[in-house]
């Protein structure tokens, strides 16, 4: 993937400034004004070159986040509509497989950003990079999910336009029989400066 | 080679291309999806408020292409059942332009009857505002 590339584009394609927030110096965390996917998020220090390692043993897998999403027949036929769907099982609440588009628990975001004291890593705007979905099991109209968010993963790369930080964010969605059947991997990136 | 769509796993060759793909993200589509989205944000739905923004008019949310590409896949694959879809944001897709989308199959596993495909979204003017992958599984 060409980091910089994904960087200077994103920084014109993801900002939303009506979701801008700055980390307040003695580093509390924060929630995002709106479950939005399309965010970005200033730290107010910046660190230089950061070694990763101590942060990762820390942060990686912890679980900082809780929620709860019903899943309305409307909204789903919706979403698969507006994306040009013409698979019945996604766009017919009749159909006896009915289900969620693969990518609908994209939109359940979770309230928090990160964890509370979770540390300041690089610098300039964080930007959204993309997502990942993992579809365990089909998501049915009327179901209620549970969401658990964590820390999944810190990593940096370097580029042409330096070194970048990634931080990803995962959401794991289950049933009410506790079936695993979500996953969705939410990538920030973070210029390491 | 180019398949209009497959009926089941042995229909499909290591690369193969999806049919390419125009869909709808006129503003009365995106606007649908940002309304079952609860993403109500004027960034895109209002060309105008776009602009003040610094972007060059409304833009496509980036969950919205991906649900764009999955629609695709399963054009291509009627039943098929996406396991995985995996994409990178790197460039805005304007609302109300005409914006392209193509795959190719990467890899296919006959054990577990699935195949890889790599994604991209091209906007108007050229330039690539999504790449991805995802993997898909064949029911026959």
């Amino acid at each position: 993937m060409g980091v910089d590339v994904v960087v200077i584009d994103l920084i014109i394609a993801e900002i939303h400034k009506p979701c801008v927030q700055v980390l307040p110096s003695h580093r509390t965390a924060v929630s995002l004004p709106h479950l939005h996917p399309d965010w970005t998020y200033e730290m107010s220090q910046a660190s230089s070159h950061q070694d990763l390692a101590p942060i990762r043993k820390d942060w990686v897998g912890v679980e900082f986040d809780w929620a709860t999403f019903e899943m309305k027949a409307d909204d789903m036929v919706a979403w698969a509509e507006a994306c040009g769907e013409t698979d019945q099982r996604f766009i017919n609440a009749e159909h006896p497989d009915f289900q969620a588009h693969p990518g609908f628990t994209t939109h359940c975001m979770s309230g928090r950003v990160f964890p509370d004291n979770f540390p300041q890593i690089g610098g300039g705007f964080g930007i959204d990079g993309g997502k990942k979905v993992e579809v365990h099991a089909p998501i049915r109209a009327g179901d209620t999910l549970t969401a658990t968010t964590t820390i999944a993963d810190i990593f940096d790369k370097t580029g042409r336009s330096g070194t970048m930080i990634f931080i990803v964010q995962r959401m794991e969605f289950r049933n009410e029989d506790s079936e695993l059947v979500s996953t969705v991997d939410w990538k920030m990136i973070k210029r390491a400066e | 080679m180019t398949m209009s769509t497959v009926s089941g796993f042995d229909e499909v060759e290591l690369g193969d291309e999806l049919p390419t793909d125009t869909p709808d993200v006129s503003m009365k589509q995106v606007t649908s999806f940002c309304h079952s989205a609860k993403h109500l944000f004027e960034r895109f739905t209002d060309h105008d408020a776009a602009r003040k923004e610094g972007f060059p008019g409304a833009i496509v949310p980036g969950i919205m292409s991906q649900g764009l590409l999955a629609a695709m896949i399963h054009k291509w694959a009627p039943g098929c059942t996406i396991k995985s879809i995996d994409t990178v944001f790197r460039g805005s897709l304007i609302v109300d332009s005409t914006i392209t989308m193509t795959g190719a199959v990467t890899d296919t596993d006959d054990d577990n009857k699935t195949v890889e495909l790599d994604l991209t979204i091209v906007a108007e003017d050229g330039r690539t505002g999504v790449i991805g992958t995802a993997l898909v599984e064949f029911l026959n």
